[in-house]
């Protein structure tokens, strides 16, 4: 990560937090959902970054803590929305642990694509069939709770505290994947990914650690679901369809696979192209898809990694010169 | 006896790689099995490994079958292997290339200190990081180079370097000095000597250089059309006729 693309993250961030105090309520909406957006981006792109595996249903695991959030708030359960958040999570957690064990058995590539995306739609048939769940309409009109937190409360009818009640836990889930993949187990997954038989060799149980990742990949998407309902206070299949499933996809390539930072750029991209182009009936797909042909010829990295290329390249031309040093030393020992 | 392999058979549909491979390695000795190209080399090291499974046969350790055991496991147990073209995390700095590995390695034995959701290695990671990377040479500059703008060599390097952090009591070499340069490859000649002096290990290699086969090699095997046609001291096999005719003498013409 280079000064300058850490610089764009952290532009985005404070403009985030200043949002309420500079747009309307109809941008605010639309910044609150894209929050939500970017976690379920950045959880999709846990797997795929650094684990190696493509989930081409990962909007199953945020529609489980999309639909739990919308079911206890709709029916008033009456259980605290942290409680509900935690539950909704855990519940992804093992939706994607149960569909981890059933299809990464032994396949990772192609298989796993076509399983997951097959389980996304079986989901959606589901969900059509249940009254419960509204079926194909959905859960409309969920109210937005009063969030009792230990000494105060967050009252989400209030659009502002709504919206910093989203922020910031979108921050915290944020912070907390971050530690996660720059530490033991992001390494971990990493080296999974690059090069599964020489982590294997090294003792690295890879079917488990595949597992694992997709449990805790489920586990976040679902945590955005849950934040998202109380805001858009509406759910419908289109949440856990191939659609919604294909948006992280896309924010990733945007925004440059391969770093953890990529989908939250491309995310915002996308959501921008999508809020600028919202009157032109269909010009906004046409210019995401131009947006990506562009990307993907020009700088298969995406949009972060242009601005990292310039820092690589000169990372580059120390090392080898460097290295000739070094070479030229060992050879002269050698003889 | 650390290794025994029981009449290994392998073949790929109709195409029979191995006819019944019986050997033995012993503790502390270097085993070379050379043929030539297309032999079953790769493919009898590939079962040794775990990599692919026998059709018939079975692999011991100590005693142990581990034929039908998975790879990580088998690392687990003390097996240590380089490929033919070095393997190492390409995106992933020197440092961390060998930091992955130690915690593999600790984490396989239980011994890991840290949980999973740990943020920093453990000064006790770190540590033995820093040591090996010193011990292969790697000065304190170049820790934070990316593994994929590093040399042949140097990548063989660290490609033992992340294999011996996993301490293994028997360590397979697919070819170690394929395509490497002349001091490159007597550099990598010094570090097996030097292992094979130090420690216990048990090794097991391919190679085509005669010359690192004669003078490592303890005791070695000839292979040819998946058949052993030879094996014995690095002498007896020299002056075995048949393997002068399969091999050596082709080895030599191309030399």
């Amino acid at each position: 990560m280079n000064r300058l693309a850490l610089l764009a993250v952290a532009g985005l961030f404070v403009a985030f937090a200043a949002a309420p105090l500079v747009v309307n309520s109809g941008l605010l909406f639309i910044a609150g959902i894209v929050l939500t957006e970017i976690l379920f981006a950045l959880s999709w792109n846990m797997l795929f970054s650094y684990a190696g595996l493509a989930s081409f249903g990962h909007a199953v695991f945020f529609g489980v803590g999309a639909y739990t959030a919308a079911i206890f708030l709709k029916y008033d359960y009456g259980l605290n929305f942290m409680l509900v958040i935690g539950l909704g999570t855990f519940l992804g957690g093992a939706a994607a642990f149960v569909v981890a064990m059933i299809v990464l058995r032994r396949t990772s590539g192609v298989t796993l694509a076509i399983l997951t995306l097959a389980l996304s739609q079986l989901m959606v048939t589901v969900i059509g069939y249940s009254g419960y769940l509204g079926r194909d309409d959905g859960i409309p009109s969920i109210p937005r709770p009063v969030v009792q937190l230990v000494v105060f409360a967050v009252d989400m009818r209030n659009q502002i505290q709504a919206y910093y009640f989203i922020l910031i836990m979108t921050v915290l889930a944020i912070v907390l994947m971050w530690l996660l993949l720059n530490g033991y187990l992001g390494r971990r997954m990493k080296a999974m990914r690059l090069d599964p038989e020489r982590a294997a060799f090294l003792g690295v149980d890879i079917w488990r650690l595949r597992v694992f990742a997709f449990t805790i990949s489920g586990s976040f998407a679902a945590f955005a679901g849950c934040l998202m309902v109380p805001w858009a206070q509406i759910v419908t299949p289109a949440t856990v369809s191939w659609l919604h499933s294909a948006q992280p996809m896309l924010a990733t390539l945007l925004g440059g696979a391969a770093s953890f930072w990529g989908p939250f750029v491309g995310v915002i991209v996308m959501s921008a192209v999508g809020y600028l182009t919202r009157t032109y009936a269909g010009l906004s797909e046409l210019l995401i898809g131009t947006c990506l042909l562009i990307v993907v010829l020009l700088a298969p990295q995406g949009i972060l990694g242009l601005l990292r290329r310039r820092v690589v390249d000169e990372q580059m031309v120390e090392d080898v010169a460097e290295h000739s040093v070094d070479s030229a030393r060992t050879e002269k020992e050698i003889a | 006896m650390i290794l025994e392999a029981k009449g290994i058979e392998k073949s790929y549909g109709d195409l029979e790689v191995l006819h019944g491979i019986n050997f033995t390695v012993a503790d502390n000795e270097t085993f070379a099995i050379i043929g030539p190209n297309g032999a079953g080399k790769t493919t009898l090291f590939k079962v040794l490994t775990g990599e692919s499974v026998a059709n018939a046969g079975r692999v011991l350790v100590r005693g142990k079958d581990v034929t039908g055991m998975p790879d990580f496991r088998r690392a687990r147990m003390g097996f240590g292997r380089t490929f033919q073209v070095a393997r190492v995390f390409s995106e992933m700095d020197v440092y961390t290339n060998v930091t992955v590995a130690i915690e593999a390695y600790l984490s396989g034995q239980d011994r890991l200190s840290s949980p999973w959701w740990a943020w920093a290695p453990t000064a006790e990671v770190r540590r033995e990081v820093e040591e090996l990377l010193s011990r292969f040479g790697f000065a304190r500059s170049r820790w934070r180079s990316e593994a994929q703008y590093l040399s042949h060599g140097d990548r063989k390097r660290l490609e033992f370097c992340i294999t011996l952090a996993t301490q293994p009591r028997i360590l397979f070499l697919d070819e170690p000095t394929a395509g490497m340069s002349p001091p490159d490859r007597k550099e990598i000649t010094r570090l097996l000597r030097t292992l094979k002096k130090e420690t216990d290990v048990a090794i097991v290699m391919t190679e085509h250089d005669m010359d690192i086969i004669f003078e490592l090699a303890d005791r070695l095997m000839v292979l040819n059309y998946g058949e052993v046609i030879a094996s014995g001291t690095p002498d007896e096999v020299r002056s075995n006729p048949r393997v002068r005719d399969v091999y050596l003498g082709q080895e030599m013409s191309h030399a």
